[in-house]
């Protein structure tokens, strides 16, 4: 490897380069001998003698003079101060970060906001000192308050012309007599709106007496009623499954699939195990759209979600008004069947209790009784279900269970 | 492998979905709904001759059911339909569109010196009469209790438990200053009306009871210069002293639900026990033997536990005993003092004084002391009595300062609806007596 010749005069200049910085470096000081400098009086602050400090003092600008520049001081070397008395916090030139204010500094501050009440008038037998008494204004040449800016006149238009002003009253020339009002004619009264008068809404989910919302309560955490365990819930009872006959299932397959309805929207915001089940019945639709052997299940879409179950829920109980029933009827929880129609109104005639738990047979009939009111309030107006899977609602069993709100 | 797991993730959504296509009717389950006065219609009964007792009687009824909390009337100007006769067949499309979920329809008459009253219940929304149409009649001066009555019909068809309307109260009446109040018995309707007073206030008269048969009053009364206990027929405002040991106080007099015995406590050298005897002469039968004072008994409905207050724990408390007598068992465990027990006439509740932090209430508890609810709450709440269906409460309240006087106030045992009792004046002891016949 042979090097070129522009390499040689490359590193020819560079070995050249180096030799003459590194003999600087040996006799630059020898050939160059740098100028002295002056030498820095190092003393420390803590040794300057009263004397020098009221010299600085007395050197020290006055107010209205620019200060000399000065080095900074740092401030735990600063000299501690001795104790001022109050009158001589004024004269003395405090810099603001003065360190250490004493004690009796501390009273000078204006404590007015900090003073104890007035006492009663009744125990206070001279007149309060502590109050300057009123002055009077006095005129002054110098403002109080800096005039108020004139404010800019408006550019502006109103966009809609003002009415033009009535014309001035003129005086007529010939009397004209006194008029008094008719005794017959009264203002007409204003024609008020006819009142809705159909039982306003009251209704709550929740009792409140008088003693859990009084005021003064009793100052104690302990449970005001011991609180009863709840009973069993009962089990659902297995709906013993219907083999599909061939014929049923002959039937489904031929029958052709009812058009769909606008769905009414869901009343409540669905929840996670909405996605869960929007998603099973999604997974069912797919598995069971075509070709499952007539099972039924395409006739029917898919099942209802626990969203839409959820809707329904919430719309029946709003018309469910437990309010009127006997206490026995509170313990009862009564199982109430409907039929439905496609558009989403239950059947009536169809409302029958299927069971019910908890009470007598009377108070069932009560439970039912509002139950039934219910449905069929509710009703009116259709329940929101999907259309599309009236196959799997056609039917509704309602469990009823008034425990949650019994109140005994 | 993977298609072994395909294959059975196919299978047991098809498990699935045979399950769900096979699953009956939809099902669903409400626990919550609305408490809500129940929306009711109330037109005018039909005048068949009654003359102004036809918007009398009708007013007492609605006053009556919208007196309870559970019902409200819709006003009659927002009626739709008309009736021109008791026949005329409901429209139940016009009171559907008011909202109203009852309706009652009715006329008056007057037959044979007597006022006749008919009435349908009518269930909105279901199309349906309610109950069969019923008549009743009675004398004029008697069109109060003829309202009461019907209206106990309706709220016993409505709610399924029997209504309280037509049934009296016995209290002692107050007037005059608070250092100086004159106290009498008397007897009023439920609502208050028809006062009448059954002694004078030459004497100091406490704590009355109505007998369950409501024929028969005891008292305490002080006429002997000492509280003893004064049996009095409310018919005839006749009275007995009950009779007693030389030398002791009795009083909280209480009878059994037979009336034929009478539980109260007696005082003798300082100390205060339960006793019992029978109202037709006879021993007395001491039930409790402690140091304590006992007091304030009560009966349960059937008769076999005695429900009353003492102070042998240390405070004021409620126990309750065989009627017999024997160890009592302490059902009260809260904060504070109890006193006054009441045992329901339904038998699954005890109503209750309750004093604590400054106040006093009125609560009731399960017959185990379990489930306590507060009621109420005031500066002076004392002194409970059960309606004869064990839906209501009445009670004292006392009003703080020399000018404060005591008056009657009812609630529901909701803690709902609480409200006094007007057209009374001062008033305390409330006792409720049974339904009338």
């Amino acid at each position: 490897m042979r090097m070129d010749r522009a390499e040689k005069i490359g590193t020819g200049v560079s070995a050249a380069l180096h030799a003459a910085v590194i003999l600087w470096a040996l006799i630059g000081t020898w050939l160059f001998p740098p100028t002295p400098t002056e030498p820095v009086e190092v003393k420390p602050a803590g040794m300057i003698s009263e004397a020098e400090f009221a010299a600085l003092q007395a050197a020290a600008p006055k107010a209205g003079e620019a200060p000399p520049e000065q080095p900074e001081v740092p401030a735990e070397e600063a000299p501690a101060p001795e104790e001022p008395t109050p009158e001589a916090v004024p004269e003395t030139p405090v810099p603001p970060e003065k360190p250490a204010t004493p004690p009796e500094a501390e009273a000078v501050p204006d404590m007015s906001d900090l003073t104890e009440p007035t006492p009663p008038a009744e125990v206070t037998e001279v007149p309060p000192s502590m109050m300057p008494p009123v002055e009077e204004p006095q005129d002054t040449d110098a403002p109080e308050f800096s005039p108020r800016p004139r404010p800019k006149p408006a550019m502006r238009v109103a966009p809609t012309p003002s009415e033009a002003p009535a014309p001035d009253a003129k005086v007529s020339d010939t009397a004209v007599a006194e008029t008094k009002p008719e005794e017959t004619a009264e203002p007409e009264k204003p024609v008020e709106e006819p009142k809705e008068e159909a039982a306003p809404p009251e209704a709550t989910t929740e009792i409140v007496t008088e003693a859990t919302e009084a005021e003064e309560k009793p100052t104690t955490s302990a449970p005001k009623s011991s609180p009863r365990p709840r009973t069993k819930p009962t089990p659902p009872k297995p709906d013993a499954p219907k083999p599909a006959t061939p014929s049923e299932t002959a039937t489904a397959a031929a029958t052709p699939a009812k058009p769909a309805k606008p769905a009414k929207p869901a009343a409540s915001k669905p929840t996670s195990s909405d996605a869960v089940a929007d998603a099973l019945a999604e997974a069912m639709a797919e598995d069971s759209g075509t070709g499952t052997g007539g099972l039924g299940i395409a006739k029917n879409g898919p099942p209802v979600t626990a969203g839409e179950k959820e809707a329904l829920i919430v719309d029946v109980k709003a018309c469910w008004n437990v309010g009127a029933l006997s206490s026995e009827a509170m313990r009862t929880s009564v199982t109430v069947r409907v039929d439905m129609q496609e558009n989403g109104h239950p059947v009536s005639a169809s409302i029958k209790m299927a069971g019910y738990t908890g009470g007598s047979e009377a108070a069932a009939k009560q439970a039912f009784e509002a139950a039934r009111r219910a449905i069929i309030r509710c009703g009116s107006d259709g329940f929101p279900l999907p259309a599309e899977k009236y196959g799997w609602w056609q039917q509704i069993e309602i469990v009823f269970d008034p425990s949650k709100m019994r109140m005994k | 492998m993977v298609r072994w797991i395909l294959a059975a993730v196919a299978a047991l959504m098809m498990t699935t979905g045979l399950a769900a296509a096979q699953q009956g009717p939809l099902h669903i389950e409400i626990d919550e709904g609305v408490i809500e006065p129940l929306p009711y219609a109330l037109p005018t009964f039909i005048n068949e001759g009654a003359g102004g007792l036809t918007s009398d009687i009708t007013r007492v009824i609605a006053a009556d059911l919208s007196g309870t909390g559970l019902f409200r009337e819709i006003p009659e100007s927002a009626h739709i339909q008309r009736f021109a006769s008791f026949e005329t067949p409901v429209s139940y499309p016009d009171w559907q569109a008011i909202n109203a979920q009852a309706l009652i329809t009715g006329s008056v008459g007057l037959s044979g010196g007597k006022v006749v009253v008919k009435f349908r219940l009518f269930d909105i929304y279901s199309g349906a009469q309610l109950g069969d149409g019923q008549q009743l009649a009675a004398s004029p001066q008697s069109w109060r209790r003829l309202a009461h009555k019907v209206a106990d019909v309706i709220y016993a068809r409505i709610t399924g438990e029997s209504g309280y309307f037509d049934s009296r109260v016995v209290f002692v009446s107050e007037s005059g200053p608070k250092d100086k109040r004159q106290k009498r018995l008397a007897v009023m309707d439920y609502d208050g009306a028809n006062i009448s007073y059954l002694t004078d206030s030459s004497t100091i008269v406490l704590a009355p009871r109505f007998a369950p048969q409501g024929d028969r009053i005891l008292f305490t009364t002080f006429e002997t210069g000492f509280p003893r206990i004064k049996m009095m027929n409310v018919g005839n405002a006749a009275g007995q002293l009950l009779p007693e040991t030389p030398g002791t106080m009795t009083f909280s007099p209480r009878f059994s639900r037979d009336g034929g015995s009478v539980i109260y406590s007696l005082e003798q050298n300082g100390n205060t026990d339960l006793y019992r005897m029978s109202v037709s002469g006879g021993g007395a039968e001491r039930l409790t033997n402690s140091p304590a004072i006992e007091t304030a008994p009560d009966f349960s409905p059937d008769g076999s536990r005695v429900v009353f207050e003492s102070d042998r724990s240390g405070t004021q408390q409620i126990y309750v005993m065989p009627a017999s007598g024997g160890e009592p068992v302490r059902i009260s465990f809260g904060e504070g003092r109890y006193g006054t027990p009441v045992w329901s006439p339904r038998g699954d509740l005890i109503a209750f004084t309750k004093q604590a932090g400054g106040r006093f209430f009125i609560g009731v508890m399960r017959t185990d002391g379990s489930e306590e609810r507060l009621l109420t709450a005031s500066f002076l709440d004392e002194g409970p009595t059960w309606s004869p269906n064990g839906r209501v409460i009445m009670f004292t309240r006392e009003s703080p300062g020399a000018a404060g006087g005591a008056k009657l106030y009812t609630v529901d045992i909701s803690g709902r609806n609480l409200k006094a009792i007007e057209g009374v004046g001062g008033a305390s002891d409330p006792s409720w007596g049974p339904l009338l016949p």
